[in-house]
């Protein structure tokens, strides 16, 4: 007599597949794609069957482990993920571990699905409380191609994209993207590398040319670089170093572009090595309902060559926490510093910029701070902070199922960006950053879009207004991947 | 009815603090883009017209058009001397005043001559003679950047003149030929000036200011052979124009 339990997947979950949303960034893809949402993943529910009560008792062994299905993927990457089913005492241990071992199959990044089978042991060796476990893997395919065609800010663009997962067999992956656009074209290439048994600890290399246009400077700039960077977890963080090598050329975007945006244009050499640190408790990136955030990230230009030379630190900090009523108050403080080494002055590709939809909402994109005639310059020292009430929309349309992707949020955003002088000390720094602070306040919706970025549409109240600074007060609308 | 009313953007008089961009004097400037600065300082120097001249590593990138020297003049940047000619005109000052349209013609024809023979065969002799563009060119061209950017740049530079003589067909010269041109330019500039001591009467022109831009800068500069300056000097009248020109106009330098 025998029992065939079949852990699989969970149809009215999973097979809704994955909502995509295009990252605004053009930079390739970091770190692995999962095929499954994390947060779509619940703990399975056992199902109460009648003789589950004699069995939960049963000690057990798991004599054989197989994985079938494999084709170009090296055995020896998966023992280690399947190796804590082995350890299972009894039943329900047994089903637990399968689960844990298929959730990490499917991170790697390389099995389109995974089966388990769990079954009594045969054979002549066969214990009589023995069980076998298979597990039955439908590999990824060997290519995956996109095409895109994206239209936005009078340029129209072909973006293309080729995926290859798995592509020597031990979960490495192979992207290229390619854009062809009427202004630019743009390219990168990525490879990605895990350690096996270690999937947390990965290298990823890249090679890049990336163009933008930046109409609230005045500026063109094209990024062609090379990066390499190595991620691994610490206790609950998450660290990565990276050596980023870039050759950056500015230009004036039109001819009426102002003069101290014409002196940044040329070329440069960024050579420089960055350390950045992630402590992320939030039950989801876009949207949470509690947990917090702390990202640190510092980056030392300079020392291994090219010509800028800074020492640059941001920071950002988010906290949540569910209120009553299903309504969710997040605060959030963004800051950063940019500190050039030596005689030169700083960049205009190095400093930050504040201001817009994403950061503080009421004013025109990155359009705050230091100007000349219109055109934004950034500035080294910035900081931001935010404070929302996000509650669901009122009268709880479609609740359950569309509704529940829209919230109502009420928004107070504060900050400022400037330069500093060097030679004067922190407090004269301080006082600088605490000096017109801009400020605005509103309401307005939210619609997130798969789990990567969110659509806004606000009513805004800029205060604090400087001179020179921008304002967008009413309706403004946003979408991004990162927001304030 | 609307009713615009337009300001005359060039009747503002010459600011005092008009500037002139060029690349880093001692390490990174090259023959031509020296010569075309130094035709543009003259040129402001004949008219009365102050300008500070400022040394930028990227005065190329900076300038609207990409081409050396260019001025910032209140808020508007023009570049290359045709187009400040014709600025300077606009705001009531000029040299060619008191030509008529015969000599006025005239001078625009030596001026295209001094373009296109002069100053491309200093680019070719930069750029296209392999020992020059070796030791001289592309080291000066990327002093101010760092590796490897410094050579990607100076690659890129020397190719795309390479390209532009091929298009125009200087590609297929030799060094000889080229030296030959610029012989028979100045042989051409030495008779049109004859005995006189600029070439249209007592009076300098933007001609002037361009020759000597050119034959100053050739006279002056160090390049891996003294061919090109020989050639130059084996015309004295050009020679004593050059010395005038630089005691007239550029005194406070020599002394």
């Amino acid at each position: 007599m025998f029992r065939q339990f079949l852990l699989g997947q969970r149809p009215a979950e999973l097979s809704m597949g994955t909502v995509h949303a295009r990252s605004l960034d053009p930079l390739p893809m970091h770190g692995p794609e999962l095929g499954v949402q994390a947060d779509d993943i619940d703990a399975p529910e056992m199902d109460q069957e009648p003789k589950q009560e004699v069995l939960e008792n049963k000690d057990v062994v798991v004599q054989q482990v197989h994985i079938d299905g494999l084709g170009r993927t090296k055995e020896d990457l998966l023992t280690y993920e399947i190796s804590d089913v082995f350890q299972a005492k009894n039943l329900i241990d047994v089903m637990r571990k399968s689960h844990e071992a298929r959730q990490k199959l499917l991170r790697l990044g390389i099995f389109r699905k995974v089966e388990v089978v769990i079954d009594t042991s045969r054979g002549e060796d066969a214990l009589p409380n023995g069980l076998d476990v298979t597990f039955e893997v439908t590999e990824l395919r060997r290519m995956t191609g996109s095409y895109n065609t994206m239209v936005g800010n009078n340029e129209g663009s072909m973006v293309l994209g080729l995926k290859l997962p798995n592509v020597l067999g031990r979960a490495e992956k192979l992207t290229f993207q390619f854009s062809y656009g009427t202004k630019e074209t743009s390219y990168g290439l990525s490879f990605f590398k895990p350690q096996p048994g270690n999937f947390e600890r990965n290298i990823t290399l890249n090679v890049y040319k990336v163009t933008g246009q930046f109409p609230w400077s005045s500026l063109r700039e094209t990024d062609r670089g090379i990066s390499a960077e190595l991620s691994f977890p610490v206790w609950k963080t998450s660290q990565t170093l990276k050596w980023e090598g870039v050759w950056r050329e500015l230009g004036c975007l039109a001819r009426t572009a102002s003069f101290p945006i014409r002196e940044e244009s040329g070329h440069s050499l960024k050579s420089s090595l960055s350390h950045g640190m992630v402590i992320d408790t939030r039950n989801s990136s876009i949207l949470p309902r509690k947990g917090g955030l702390l990202k640190i990230h510092q980056e030392l230009a300079g020392y291994t060559g090219g010509d800028a030379s800074f020492l640059k630190e941001d920071f950002e900090i988010q906290l949540n926490k569910t209120l009553f009523w299903d309504s969710v108050l997040s605060a959030s403080l963004w800051g950063g510093l940019l500190l050039p080494i030596g005689d030169k002055p700083t960049s205009i590709a190095d400093r930050f910029y504040l201001g817009g939809p994403t950061s503080i909402r009421g004013f025109s994109m990155y359009s705050m701070g230091p100007q000349s005639e219109g055109d934004y310059l950034g500035g080294e020292a910035y900081w931001a902070g935010g404070l929302h009430l996000y509650t669901p929309l009122p009268f709880r349309p479609g609740m359950g199922g569309f509704g529940d992707l829209f919230r109502t949020h009420f928004f107070l955003n504060a900050g400022n960006l400037c330069n500093l002088n060097y030679g004067e000390g922190p407090q004269a720094h301080l006082k600088k950053l605490a000096e017109c602070i801009r400020w605005s306040y509103g309401l307005g919706i939210v619609l997130r879009l798969g789990n990567i970025a969110r659509l806004e549409l606000n009513y805004c109240i800029p205060m604090g207004v400087q001179s020179g600074d921008r304002i967008c007060d009413g309706v403004q609308f946003g979408a991004g991947i990162r927001f304030l | 009815m609307v009713c615009r009313r337009y300001t005359n953007k060039a009747a503002e008089p010459w600011p005092e603090n008009a500037t002139l961009y060029q690349p880093l004097k001692e390490d990174q400037i090259l023959l031509s883009d020296c010569a075309s600065s130094l035709a543009v300082q003259a040129y402001l120097r004949m008219c009365g017209l102050p300008v500070q001249v400022f040394c930028r590593a990227n005065a190329e990138y900076m300038s609207p058009s990409g081409k050396i020297p260019f001025i910032h003049v209140g808020n508007q940047v023009v570049s290359e001397l045709g187009p400040i000619v014709q600025f300077t005109k606009a705001k009531g000052h000029s040299l060619s005043d008191g030509l008529d349209d015969v000599q006025r013609a005239e001078m625009k024809a030596y001026m295209e001559l001094v373009n296109n023979m002069l100053l491309t065969a200093e680019l070719y002799i930069q750029w296209c003679d392999d020992s020059t563009a070796t030791e001289i060119s592309r080291p000066r061209y990327s002093s101010p950047y760092s590796w490897p950017l410094n050579k990607i740049l100076a690659y890129q530079k020397q190719w795309e003149v390479r390209r532009k003589m091929n298009a125009i067909g200087w590609g297929g010269k030799t060094l000889e030929q080229v030296y030959e041109d610029v012989s028979q330019c100045c042989q051409a500039l030495s008779q049109r000036l004859g005995t006189q001591s600029y070439f249209f009467n007592k009076q300098p022109t933007e001609l002037d200011a361009l020759v000597f831009g050119h034959l100053f800068t050739i006279l002056t500069t160090r390049l891996t052979s003294t061919e090109l300056a020989e050639r130059v000097k084996s015309y004295s009248n050009l020679l004593s124009f050059c010395r005038r020109i630089e005691q007239t106009y550029f005194e406070d330098k020599s002394s």
